[in-house]
């Protein structure tokens, strides 16, 4: 049954739940990890890093699918006449997850090496990896025709349904991920705001930030390989400005940001099938517009206040 | 626990510091020790930030070594323009990260930790800030409770980078009188980056004088620092204009 206009109806989404449920876990569950990831990158002004680990993610999935054709390309081709299943993966060897996950670390060593030495700032080579990457997946996803479908899911997300190998990594990464984050908030927290006092008074500064890249490398690797690159770096950005637009109470803004970004998955997901839409662009629009909701909480918040304080300010009477 | 006044915390023994193995000063032998209160002073790129770098061990000696006293425990803290006022970071949040360290690095399942954040606001004179945002308050009552880090701490010795600056009369004396209260109360030697050449020689017992463009490092009391003529040619012609200003 579908609405007036052919959209699929909530009891076709209820009725097919049994298809849908896995990628509805996966944009929650991305949603969650990304969201409280996303903290430390909004607060320590890596926005443009996501993006371009994304990008590196990208690049490497389009690479796994090119080079098998690359290196034998009548093998190939004849993986294309067994059937879609026969050549998307063609051994363990060339696994997009796994050429996603080593992009995004070589991505990642740019914020762990220091470019002062270079005499270059880590903004300009974030964005000398994203237009890299950008250009790179696109020329070879110019290459691979058979798989440009793959791609474009890949880099703006269609995840209509994904795979249960993609449901487990993503799962297990957010269990062990997101662990490890609610035990180091306060020391990534101490790091990142102040890295000098906290070198001084012993702390592994270090170690902190080599664990929090790397965690960005493997969740954005990770979920952009299920979900696509745009929801990825939407979900590593969007909730995390939500909740700091929301409260001011930095244990209270790392909860909020992993509920926004699980709400902004599942949600985003459920408006895409009610509305027949590509799934990566509505879980970010939903993310997006959560955002501009909090932001206009804020203005009317702060016009209310600022009334407030006016009203209750002490009158002087005019002479 | 209290160490004794004179205990020896921290030296350098012919301590080059630079940039890239490239030395930007002269060797400087000085030692810091328990109770002490030391003035860095100098011009604007003298070398005073790579200097405190170099001591806290945050950067490696172009030549020369730094000692440090075993178990020796340090603070900084920062210049206030230093803390990204994006982050929302209560006063109290604030201070619970001075107890962070090598045996906390979590802050999860150590006991006591809110009790002792809040007697350090108290000493601070800050407790009332507790609940507010750092980033929202005046530039006193923010370096009272970034010295409330400090004494949270329990360092034997604190390095605090410029810490009057940008503060009116009345804010600076108060930090003043706070660094005083850090050093007397606690017998924490206190290492103070300023700009305040008369103040700083004034409540300081040794000063540390450095000129990166004339190749001075001149470590030594207070009174033989203002003496030296390298004090007069960095500051002769303002400190005679202060002190002959009401």
């Amino acid at each position: 049954m579908t609405d007036v206009g052919g959209a699929p109806s909530w009891h076709e989404l209820w009725s097919n739940l049994a298809i849908f449920k896995d990628a509805i876990w996966v944009g929650g569950l991305a949603g969650a990890l990304l969201g409280a990831i996303g903290v430390h990158v909004v607060l320590r002004r890596m926005v443009f890093a996501s993006s371009a680990i994304a990008q590196a993610a990208a690049l490497g999935v389009a690479l796994s699918f090119w080079i098998p054709a690359l290196i034998d390309p009548s093998g190939h081709a004849a993986g294309h006449a067994a059937g879609p299943a026969a050549h998307v993966a063609p051994s363990l060897l060339f696994e997009p997850v796994l050429w996603a996950i080593a992009a995004s670390l070589l991505a990642t060593l740019v914020f762990v090496a220091n470019p002062v030495h270079l005499h270059l700032t880590r903004e300009s080579l974030l964005g000398f990896v994203f237009l890299a990457s950008g250009a790179g997946a696109v020329i070879v996803g110019d290459k691979i025709t058979q798989e440009a479908h793959d791609l474009s899911a890949i880099l703006f997300g269609s995840a209509v349904v994904v795979e249960p190998g993609d449901l487990y990594m993503v799962g297990a990464a957010t269990v062990l991920l997101l662990g490890g984050h609610a035990v180091l908030w306060r020391a990534l927290l101490f790091a990142g705001y102040d890295p000098m006092g906290a070198r001084v008074q012993g702390m592994p500064v270090r170690k902190l930030n080599v664990f929090l890249f790397l965690s960005v490398g493997l969740s954005v690797a990770l979920c952009t390989r299920a979900l696509g690159a745009l929801p990825v770096f939407a979900f590593s950005v969007l909730p995390a400005m939500t909740a700091l637009a929301l409260t001011a109470r930095i244990g209270l803004v790392f909860v909020l940001a992993t509920l926004i970004g699980a709400l902004s998955g599942v949600g985003g997901y459920v408006v895409s099938f009610r509305g027949d839409l590509p799934v990566g662009a509505t879980q970010t629009a939903t993310a997006a517009a959560l955002l501009a909701a909090a932001l206009a909480f804020r203005f009317v918040l702060a016009r209310y206040e600022r009334r407030a304080r006016t009203t209750s300010a002490p009158r002087t009477d005019a002479a | 626990m209290r160490l004794p006044a004179g205990e020896r915390l921290l030296s350098t023994d012919a301590l080059v510091v630079g940039h890239e193995g490239a030395a930007i000063l002269p060797p400087l032998t000085m030692t810091i020790a328990a109770g002490e209160l030391w003035a860095i002073l100098g011009p604007n790129g003298s070398g005073k930030s790579t200097f405190v770098r170099t001591a806290l061990g945050l950067v490696s000696p172009v030549g020369g070594k730094v000692e440090a006293r075993p178990g020796l425990r340090l603070a900084y803290v920062p210049q206030q323009s230093s803390l990204d006022a994006i982050f929302p970071i209560s006063v109290f949040d604030f201070v619970l990260m001075g107890l962070q360290g090598p045996g906390n690095v979590t802050l999860l399942g150590g006991r006591g930790l809110g009790a002792r954040a809040a007697a350090a606001l108290d000493e601070a004179g800050a407790r009332a800030l507790a609940r507010r945002q750092l980033r929202d308050l005046s530039g006193g009552q923010r370096q009272r409770v970034l010295i409330a880090r400090a004494l949270a701490t329990d360092a034997d010795l604190v390095f605090l980078d410029e810490p009057t600056t940008a503060l009116d009369a009345a804010a600076e004396h108060e930090v003043l009188q706070l660094i005083e209260t850090l050093r007397a109360k606690r017998g924490a030697a206190v290492v103070m980056v300023t700009h305040l050449v008369e103040d700083g020689l004034e409540r300081a017992d040794r000063a540390l004088l450095l000129d990166r463009d004339h190749g001075v490092a001149r470590a030594a009391t207070a009174a033989e620092v203002r003496a030296l003529p390298e004090f007069a040619r960095v500051y002769g012609r303002f400190v005679a204009r202060s002190e002959a200003t009401p």
